[in-house]
């Protein structure tokens, strides 16, 4: 098995190169053939159009596109992803990753808490098949699952921060622990972090009482049982335990969304995370910034969805003895 | 029955956790709490108010170059920070600066400024001499720096074209003629020239710590050393910006504010207004009707100063049927301006009659408008023959979202109910827009015009002078260029503001524009909180200000 696994490893990370071209090129072609650039934006509609032709000729903005993008992978492959836009003339990464480190603060919380909350409600709506619970709880998940953030962020923005005061206006706020400037410890994580496993715990319980439900009525279940397991014995280690394997790719997909950040979330409550960063560099055509963000998130798709391939192998043996068919 | 036990653990397991990993957050945030119901004075990231600090809502700047900024946002930081020869006081009087006196020569071309003798850079490490100016200045208009703004500000002195274009090593109009002196020549006399030297593209940066760095390396910028009111104290991008003042500054009054602090993430300003979490807040359409109640509290904070900007509608004057000066002026008589105005803005802004705002400083702006009359308007457009080319005709305007601007959507129902015209609204993301109104491909925008110096001159001869850059409507008459020619010699204030004033009512007869806005800032300020105004275009305010808290 190893041999097997390692090759199709390797392979799969072979890939990684030629899948980040791809991807990498169809971003950077989108933006340059996007009406407008940055220099004509900042500009204004006051500049001298003279020097607005002058300054993209010397930034070369009017070179063709696949002189541009060899020239962006030349200079990424050197390590130089280019200067952002708002602000201008800061490296990418200077402004990329204190807002990646937002978001990846807020969606880990909200991942450990949508999954220890919706795992056990999902399985305990499928025992609750045939009682008025099911349908309560399936039209509750279904309701949570299906009001956008639109709705609850400006609702629960009016009652806890407005008419309750509990909670700050929105925004992020940070505190230096050990060095690492930590935000979730604060008030005003609260409100997105809520909102976010709102939503997530009605959709991973939705997910995970339909996988249930399916793995009650298989046959080992029913041997579990009439062989006199107890109850519980059978729930934990039969049920649950199958109808989480299909929802490790779930768990991958959320784990790949970290980096993602929530655009709208990010967006109503003014946090500095990845979302609110990407919206804003589409409207001010900040080219590097844009690349940075699709290649960031390509990459860590890629990967964990590799890792998710690689956990399959391990956990569960009829991927595994099919080799390396991914 | 197990099968319930083990649902307990499991949600047991869960609130537990929750209920922990809760607490913790509330404990070490410091909230007291959720059951108090107070709310939270300042966030824990933030040192604790300081006596006499200053909180206001921000936004991160494009850029704190002084020859880069082409954008309000960028200007309102660094004309804080740094500063040049003249500047606009709090009542848009031009006054000296850095320099302290100046000569004009007989013909009006020579500018000789006497610099202050005492004025250091923030961090104390020299005295602004005439060179730093020269550097300065030829930094802005230097092709290498890339700025989009040098040339629409400088363009004006002696030797600025062949510098700009590589044909000379300097500009041969600034002249260091010793570490006090400072000579600029201007190619023809200028009425608007100290005016224009009032923009950040003349303000002095600390050539040491610049070097030859463009528009697109901002890195200096993070540790900015100016010589304005303020110093910056710290920029954390996406949270905040927080000024102190310069202990060198030189100006009174001198900053009374012990800090500055920009929370640049945040949700409505408004909110955090009510919350205390910021001094002052702008005021919107979704809450003036709370303010203006004068049993609410918050009535006795609520400010309004003029802002001098006009908001209008452009033709394409050279495009069918706009070229026709009767089917402009028969759209502009079919908007009810009074009705926009006092309904859809509530009186947030003032119905535009002429191009000059009506603030503006020494200038009578009266001028005989074009009346809101639709049986007129009706007769007027039937009699032109080409109400039907207006049907299909797109109205560009930039914007992003669902809803386009609701002016707009009324505008276009005003002229469907009084001339039968359907004339369509066309939303385009603002690089698209700018690149289409640039181009001359529109039929009508919608834009705005926000002063750069309180003088007439800066609208009404870069918006209406033929072949001027910013003239997008492609208007031409050689009245008003005759007019507006005259205006731009030497000649006494107040035959300057007559020849504008003729110029005006011509432009507004030929309707290139249809004005339909004067803006205005409306705001909160905390009562502990005095000196504070919104300044009618982007100047330096904030020393102005004091905290008695």
């Amino acid at each position: 098995m190893p041999s097997g696994l390692a090759s199709y490893v390797i392979r799969r990370l072979l890939i990684v190169p030629v899948i980040l071209l791809i991807v990498s090129f169809v971003a950077f072609a989108l933006g340059r053939y996007a009406p407008g650039d940055y220099v004509s934006i900042q500009a204004g509609p006051r500049a001298n159009p003279e020097t607005v032709a002058r300054i993209r000729h010397d930034r070369g903005l009017d070179d063709p596109v696949y002189e541009q993008y060899a020239r962006y992978v030349w200079n990424a492959l050197h390590g130089d992803f280019g200067v952002s836009q708002h602000p201008r003339g800061v490296p990418v990464q200077d402004v990329l990753f204190p807002r990646l480190w937002v978001t990846v603060q807020i969606n880990v919380l909200v991942l450990a808490f949508t999954w220890l909350i919706g795992i056990p409600l999902g399985t305990w709506a499928a025992l609750k098949r045939g009682t008025w619970l099911d349908p309560f709880s399936i039209g509750l998940f279904l309701f949570f699952a299906s009001v956008p953030v639109l709705v609850t962020v400006p609702l629960l923005e009016w009652a806890l921060v407005h008419k309750l005061g509990w909670l700050p206006t929105g925004g992020w706020s940070t505190r230096h622990i050990l060095g690492v400037k930590i935000g979730i410890l604060s008030k005003h994580a609260i409100l997105p972090v809520f909102v976010l496993t709102l939503s997530g715990v009605a959709g991973l319980a939705r997910y995970m009482r339909s996988q249930v439900l399916e793995v009650l009525d298989q046959d080992f279940v029913r041997t579990a049982r009439s062989k006199g397991l107890r109850g519980d014995v059978v729930v934990f280690r039969h049920v649950v335990r199958n109808a989480l394997l299909p929802i490790i790719t779930i768990f991958g997909f959320e784990l790949a969304g970290l980096i993602g950040g929530s655009i709208f979330v990010e967006t109503l409550l003014g946090i500095p995370g990845v979302g609110l960063l990407a919206f804003e560099s589409v409207g001010t055509r900040d080219y590097d910034m844009i690349m940075a963000i699709v290649l960031l998130g390509t990459t860590i798709f890629v990967l964990t969805m590799l890792l998710v391939d690689i956990a399959y192998g391990f956990i569960d043996p009829r991927v595994r003895s099919g080799g390396s068919a991914g | 029955m197990e099968t319930r036990k083990l649902v307990y653990v499991l949600t047991g397991v869960a609130v537990s956790l929750i209920v922990v990993i809760g607490g913790l957050v509330l404990l070490v945030s410091g909230g007291g709490g959720g059951d108090d119901g107070s709310s939270s004075d300042s966030s824990p990231t933030l040192p604790a108010r300081q006596q006499g600090e200053l909180r206001v809502r921000g936004a991160d700047p494009i850029t704190l170059d002084p020859a880069c900024a082409s954008d309000a946002d960028s200007a309102s930081y660094i004309v804080e920070l740094f500063s040049g020869l003249v500047s606009f006081d709090k009542d848009l009087k031009l006054i000296p600066d850095i320099a302290d006196h100046w000569d004009v020569s007989d013909d009006g071309t020579v500018y000789t400024f006497h610099l202050r003798t005492t004025v250091l850079f923030a961090d104390n490490s020299r005295r602004v001499t005439a060179d730093d100016f020269k550097y300065s200045m030829e930094r802005s208009l230097n092709p290498d720096t890339q700025s989009t703004v040098g040339d629409v500000y400088l363009d004006d002195l002696a030797g600025a074209d062949d510098f700009i274009a590589g044909r000379a090593d300097s500009v041969s109009g600034i002249k260091v003629l010793d570490p006090d002196t400072l000579e600029l020549t201007i190619k023809a006399p200028d009425p608007v020239f100290l005016d224009k030297l009032t923009y950040p593209t003349s303000f002095v940066v600390d050539k040491n710590q610049v070097k030859d760095a463009n528009c697109s390396d901002a890195s200096w910028t993070f540790r900015a050393n100016g010589t304005g009111p303020f110093k910056l104290a710290n920029w954390d991008l996406g949270n905040q910006i927080v000024l102190e003042p310069n202990p060198n500054y030189y100006l009174d009054p001198k900053p009374a504010l012990s800090r500055v602090t920009f929370l640049i993430s945040g949700g409505s300003s408004f909110t955090m207004y009510q919350n205390d979490e910021v001094d002052v807040t702008g005021v919107g359409k979704d809450n003036v009707d709370t303010v203006r109640d004068t049993t609410n509290p918050l009535n006795a904070e609520y400010h309004t100063t003029p802002s001098l900007s006009v908001s209008y509608i452009g033709f394409n004057v050279n495009k069918a049927p706009f070229d026709d000066p009767n089917v402009r002026k028969a759209l502009a008589m079919a908007i009810d301006k009074d009705f926009l105005a006092n309904n859809l803005y509530k009186q947030l802004l003032d119905p535009a009659g002429g191009i000059v705002p009506p603030d503006m400083p020494g200038y009578d702006s009266t001028v005989d408008p074009i009346k809101y009359d639709p049986t007129a308007a009706k007769t007027l457009l039937d009699s032109t023959g080409k109400a039907n080319d207006l049907n299909g005709v797109k109205i560009l305007t930039a914007g992003q979202g669902a809803a386009p601007d609701d002016v707009l959507e009324a505008v276009t129902a005003m002229w469907q109910q009084n001339l039968g015209v359907s004339i369509e609204v066309e939303q385009e993301d603002f690089g698209l827009f700018l690149s289409d109104v640039d181009q001359g491909s529109f039929e009508m925008f919608s834009l705005g015009w926000v002063a750069d110096y309180p003088d007439a001159q800066n609208f009404l001869d870069l918006n209406f002078h033929t072949g001027n850059s910013n003239n997008k409507t492609g208007y031409s008459n050689s009245e008003v260029d005759q007019l507006l020619d005259q205006a731009r010699t030497d000649i006494p204030e107040a035959q300057r503001n007559d020849l504008y004033h003729q110029a005006e009512q011509t432009v507004v007869d030929d309707e290139p524009w249809i004005p339909l806005f004067f803006a205005r800032s409306s705001y909160l300020v905390k009562p502990y909180v005095t000196g504070y105004d919104v300044p009618a275009f982007v100047i330096p305010t904030l020393r102005y200000v004091t905290v008695n808290k």
